[in-house]
């Protein structure tokens, strides 16, 4: 197994917060990392500097062994592609239907034709369950339906690697399940992910490593079975224990 | 199951013809509507007509006058709409850009021109700028109109490139797109669609406002309306007329913009 992800000691200032105050990570590639904690404790952040939507005021970001920071534009866009990102909202193109929201970055990225471009995005629509609402609009779309059109769309890059940022937070209760199976799926497929999310289901099951964190710092790491048992850190505790508290 | 079939046949048949009733039943309340402004219309038209003899016949003797107005007035607008529509579309990319000397140029060009008045800005274009350029009247007023209406059309522009979500931005730089690419085809086909019916309400005003370039002297329409007014006595009948002329050219563009709308509007 090879380091896809790496980050040293990322720290990130927002206005005088510092939303990240020196985290370190390793991905090795075939991990599923599930990455939990309270709201503001940097997780949003912290994925978005793996591809630079954010860059780190201090620190460094390795992809496939590359700096980040030392990088030339064109090459940042290539690893860009290289890394799927899927958001909260959807982010899916307004004024596009699913399947030209799913051929797009074929098109522009990769320089492939419309008609191949749109050939392809078939493919993945159809494994995510939406090829039949392929000529449809977002705004036509349900919110989970709307999320397995943009997990296409990641999937249409070919990444190496797979960013969720709570692909199931902005979701109606009873849309969460499509979305879930359609990444367990992508598990399955023994695929890279990096998931942020609050699905405690979800990381108790799928994951392969669970990486805490408070306050802009990892906090803890480990296994699904360690963590929801044995907890070691005092925040991972009460944690689990505010959780525990809601069921 | 023929009988479902027949069913079914049965209903939407019933659906169409309901659809029918409900079409017609608009269209007779639209010629209603009609009908009493027109009636309306003939009331008053009757009324002023006991103390001002409406003199048609006069006014009729100089179409020709009127046409070339007209033929005026559409060049002057239609060449100005163009350049207007540029001119919004530079500096409102540059309002919104990251740079700040460009967003300093376009907020100058914007504040100037929306807090002058258009008749000031058609009166130094041709007395000022255009005795140095030796602009003719026809330039003169195509320039104070393009600068005047292409600062609100700024405007109008920027506030659709705004418009547009950053969270698809921010995904299209996710795929590895460049910045080109995620304005030319992310931001800029929804900042156009978002800001078409304001845009075609600011080129209906343009049309209305190239009326003020009579005061230079360019022989568009109500430079000739005014004209006929005077030689033939018949200054009502001749201003009715210039009136319903614009109406006329300004709702050929809210019927274009409306089709536009309807072309770009999302399934």
């Amino acid at each position: 197994m090879s380091t896809i992800v790496s980050l040293r000691g990322v720290k990130k200032q927002f206005n005088g917060f510092e939303a990240l105050r020196g985290v370190n990570l390793d991905v090795e590639s075939g991990e599923i990392v599930v990455v939990l904690g309270p709201s503001g404790a940097g997780k949003s952040t912290m994925l978005r500097t793996i591809n630079y939507l954010i860059q780190p005021d201090d620190g460094e970001v390795f992809f496939e062994g590359q700096n980040l920071s030392t990088v030339t534009p064109g090459e940042l866009r290539r690893i860009r592609a290289k890394i799927g990102f899927v958001f909260q909202h959807f982010n899916l193109f307004s004024h596009l239907n699913a399947l030209d929201n799913v051929a797009i970055g074929r098109v522009k990225v990769k320089g492939e034709s419309w008609d191949d471009a749109r050939k392809e995005a078939m493919k993945y629509l159809e494994k995510v369950g939406m090829a039949n609402k392929a000529y449809n609009y977002p705004s036509q779309l349900s919110g989970g339906q709307k999320q397995r059109v943009a997990i296409a769309r990641a999937l249409a890059m070919e990444p190496d690697v797979l960013l969720f940022d709570e692909p199931t937070s902005a979701l109606d209760p009873s849309l969460v399940g499509e979305v879930l199976k359609v990444m367990k799926n992508l598990a399955l497929e023994g695929r890279t992910m990096i998931v942020v999310t609050h699905e405690m289901g979800f990381a108790k099951s799928v994951a392969t490593r669970i990486v805490y964190m408070e306050n802009g710092i990892v906090v803890e790491e480990s296994s699904p079975q360690q963590f929801f048992t044995f907890p070691e850190s005092n925040e991972a505790r009460n944690f689990i224990s505010s959780i525990l508290e809601r069921i | 199951m023929k009988v479902l079939q027949m069913k079914e046949e049965e209903i939407s048949m019933k659906k169409r013809q309901v659809r029918i009733d409900q079409n017609l039943k608009r269209i007779v309340g639209k010629i209603f509507t009609a009908a009493g402004i027109v009636l309306l219309a003939a009331v008053f038209y009757f009324a002023i007509a006991k103390v001002y003899p409406f003199n048609w016949g006069v006014v009729l003797k100089y179409r020709t006058m009127f046409l070339k107005g007209l033929t005026v007035t559409f060049q002057v607008s239609a060449v100005s709409i163009f350049i207007s529509f540029g001119l919004g579309l530079v500096f409102s990319i540059m309002k919104t850009s990251k740079v700040g000397f460009f967003k300093d140029i376009a907020a100058i060009y914007v504040w100037i021109f929306r807090n002058t008045p258009l008749l000031v800005v058609i009166l130094l274009t041709y007395y000022g700028v255009g005795t140095i350029l030796h602009l003719n009247r026809f330039w003169a007023a195509v320039l104070a109109l393009s600068l005047f209406e292409g600062a609100y059309m700024t405007e109008i522009i920027r506030s659709g490139i705004e418009a547009v979500d950053p969270g698809e931005i921010e995904a299209a730089h996710s795929l590895g797109m460049t910045n080109l690419q995620i304005f030319l085809s992310i931001v800029f086909p929804q900042a156009i669609r978002i800001s078409l019916p304001p845009l075609i309400g600011q080129m209906i005003s343009l049309v209305k406002d190239s009326s003020l370039a009579s005061v230079i002297a360019l022989g568009e329409l109500t430079m000739m309306g005014r004209q006929v007014g005077t030689s033939s006595f018949a200054t009502f009948e001749s201003y009715i007329i210039v009136a319903f002329i614009y109406i006329m050219l300004t709702s050929v563009l809210s019927i274009l913009g409306r089709y536009l709308e309807r072309r770009m509007s999302l399934a």
